[in-house]
């Protein structure tokens, strides 16, 4: 079955297609969340240190006694550049003579020593630009956040958040702290994300196999009571478990259908037959009349000759009533019982042996060519087809001509070949030579004996044993007709 | 030889009739089962063509009815020819099937080697001193020479062949040689062995007085 056109394949491509959208949505959803409150979070608790330091400058700012406690906001140019400011830390570098050191309680200022999430650090400008002070753990380089339309803001420098503030003093407050552990924490999310969502993607995956594996299964069923059934044994139905779902309604009218295909062949089978079976008295009466008139001194030779075409046509009759018989018989697959292990040669030897007058009659010779082969069959039946075989061949010959009948087992098979030096078969008839009621040669079609049924039956019977006919022919060089039989 | 045919079929039934009188047999006829049985049991018929489908008793079922008292070899005439048809026939004790349509004289074959075999012979040919009779061709040869018979005598002079050895009653000779619609003299049979002696020779049928004849 091709790979694309497979329904299960197609089927497993889209479920996975779009579990994979489903997952990969809602991952992407769940890390974004992630990433907002982390950093929602990181930016409460700089706002939270800005507002001490904040607040810490304010503290010292009376005690100078300058700048006024409230400056217009924004903070205007012409400030004093000399505005002391306290810290605690002095600045990278050559600290300016007037910085001063900020001073924080004691535990807010274990808050910029480090910590788990890494070292928080602050700077502080005053107005003109100047660091005015800045914590020790305070990375170089830090530059001067810009002015924006609020007092507040934030920035992503590197791996570096920085919430800024410009309180009504004018300075600005910088509160910063490296988040890389975060920002590995979240990859770190992103990756468990992306396993579990590849985990869960492989076993729905797996769970759409099972379920299409399960939802096939009838079709399989069907497929096969249907191919069952096209190679010929009507009697074949499909079983299914649940007749409620979809397949399962399918299946009963699927069923329904063959059940009323197998009756109407073998209400044909069965007509076939018993019309044969009431032709068999009246057929007798007229042999039986018929040859009494032939055996009575007779000395009308009008009568003569009708009581003659009488005999003939009633043999005929005969032949036709026991051939179509056959086929029902075959059509039915009654003839399928009835196996016993047989010698193909031997049969073969008997049955050319009876014809053997009939060729010397027709002026034909019959060669053999038998190699010991046991089969598996109905000696009748492999009887017929080979007299079938040879007497079409030896009928069908030319005079002097040469009928050769060959037995032999070939790797598992049971091989049996009549060959003729006759007029062979036309191509125009060969695809048909194996219908019911086709003759090849119509000008012959009226001679006793020849129903026009004998291929079929021989194809029938062997098709019966599981076995194949080929025919190979030459106009006017012969035909070879090769039967192939399981051992 | 006395044979009785059961068949349905009037035509039929005329035409094997005819056909088997002409071979020399006497024939009675029975149109269905139940007249077959009455006259099979009546009589000691030499063979009994019997068809299988038949109103009132079917074959089966006479021919069972007929075995429970008479072993008269039976031939069965049947349109059914599946090989499970002929084994049921055969074990319901018929002697031989033929499948219609037959041809008459495969029937007539069928019949005589139905006769010979339960008179004990196997072979077509009987040999009583420099007699020998052909019961297939129906021919008789005395000394090499041919001897030209009646249909009638040729078939006295085969019943007393078969019977070689044994007493023929005159009784039993009317029985197997006469159908039942035949009115004939009570001196028939002395003339048809009177007949005989002639053309075979005078000691070749003994007769035994108040007995009847036999061949030796």
């Amino acid at each position: 079955m091709n790979f694309f056109h497979s329904i299960r394949w197609r089927q497993q491509l889209w479920h996975g297609l779009l579990l994979a959208l489903v997952l990969a949505g809602f991952g992407f959803a769940a890390w974004r969340l992630r990433q907002r409150d982390e950093m929602r979070r990181i930016d409460q608790e700089l706002d939270e240190r800005v507002s001490w330091v904040v607040r810490a400058g304010a503290a010292l700012r009376p005690l100078q006694d300058r700048p006024p406690p409230v400056h217009p906001w924004p903070p205007q140019d012409g400030l004093p550049p000399d505005r002391p400011w306290p810290g605690d830390h002095p600045a990278a570098g050559n600290p300016p003579p007037d910085m001063q050191q900020l001073r924080l309680p004691e535990h807010e200022a274990n808050l910029f020593d480090g910590g788990p999430g890494g070292a928080f650090y602050y700077i502080a400008w005053h107005p003109d630009g100047r660091e005015i002070s800045r914590s020790l753990s305070a990375p170089a380089g830090v530059p001067h956040p810009a002015w924006a339309d609020s007092p507040r803001g934030s920035r992503l420098r590197g791996t570096h958040r920085e919430r800024f503030h410009f309180p009504p003093t004018g300075d600005c407050i910088l509160v910063g702290r490296d988040i890389s552990h975060d920002l590995a924490d979240l990859r770190r999310f992103a990756w468990l994300l992306g396993g579990a969502g590849g985990m869960v993607l492989l076993l729905g995956l797996a769970g759409g196999w099972w379920i299409s594996t399960r939802a096939l299964r009838p079709i399989g069923d069907i497929s096969a009571a249907a191919a069952r059934i096209s190679t010929g044994d009507l009697t074949e139905r499909i079983r299914t478990r649940d007749t409620d779902s979809e397949l399962g309604q399918l299946a009963s009218v699927l069923n329904a259908t063959f059940a009323r295909l197998d009756e109407a062949f073998t209400r044909q089978a069965r007509f076939t037959a018993d019309a044969a079976h009431e032709l068999r008295t009246p057929v007798t009466v007229m042999l039986t009349h018929t040859q009494n008139g032939l055996d009575s001194p007779c000395d009308n030779e009008e009568h003569r000759e009708a009581f003659e075409a009488s005999q003939r046509a009633g043999q005929r009759m005969r032949h036709l009533i026991q051939s179509l018989l056959a086929l029902a018989r075959l059509d039915s697959g009654e003839a399928a019982a009835l196996r016993a292990p047989c010698d193909l040669d031997r049969l073969a030897r008997d049955t050319t042996e009876l014809l053997r007058p009939l060729a010397e009659e027709q002026g034909v010779t019959l060669e053999v060519e038998l190699m010991p082969t046991r089969c598996e069959g109905n000696e009748e039946q492999l009887g017929q087809v080979v007299t079938n075989l040879v007497s079409n061949a030896i009928f069908y010959n030319r005079p002097g001509g040469s009928v050769r009948v060959k037995v032999s087992t070939e790797a598992d098979t049971a091989v049996l070949s009549v060959c003729d030096t006759g007029q062979g078969v036309s191509r125009e008839d060969l695809p048909h030579i194996f219908e019911r009621f086709y003759r090849a040669d119509k000008a012959r079609a009226s001679v006793a004996g020849h129903t026009g049924l004998g291929l079929a039956i021989t194809k029938a019977i062997v098709e019966a044993h599981g076995g194949s006919i080929e025919v190979a022919t030459e106009l006017g060089q012969g035909s070879s007709f090769t039967v192939k039989l399981p051992l | 030889m006395r044979l009785l045919v059961v068949e349905d079929e009037p035509d039929l039934l005329a035409g094997l009739v005819r056909a088997l009188r002409k071979q020399g047999y006497s024939v009675d006829t029975a149109p269905d089962g139940e007249e077959g049985l009455y006259k099979a049991r009546d009589t000691d018929y030499d063979a009994i063509v019997l068809d299988v489908m038949l109103p009132r008793l079917d074959g089966w079922e006479l021919l069972a009815r007929l075995r429970e008292t008479k072993a008269t070899p039976v031939l069965m005439l049947t349109a059914r020819d599946r090989s499970a048809d002929r084994v049921r026939g055969l074990d319901a004790g018929a002697d031989d099937y033929l499948v219609k349509p037959f041809d008459t004289p495969e029937l007539l074959a069928r019949l005589r080697a139905l006769i010979r075999r339960t008179a004990g012979q196997t072979r077509t040919t009987l040999d009583i001193g420099e007699v020998q009779i052909n019961t297939a061709a129906r021919t008789v040869t005395s000394a090499g020479r041919p001897v030209t018979l009646t249909a009638r005598e040729y078939v006295l002079l085969e019943y007393l062949a078969l019977h070689r050895g044994d007493v023929v009653t005159r009784t039993e000779l009317y029985e197997h040689l006469f159908d039942e619609s035949e009115t004939t003299l009570s001196n028939i049979i002395d003339v048809h062995v009177f007949n005989l002696r002639r053309k075979m020779g005078q000691d070749f049928i003994v007769t035994r007085r108040g007995h009847g004849y036999c061949i030796e």
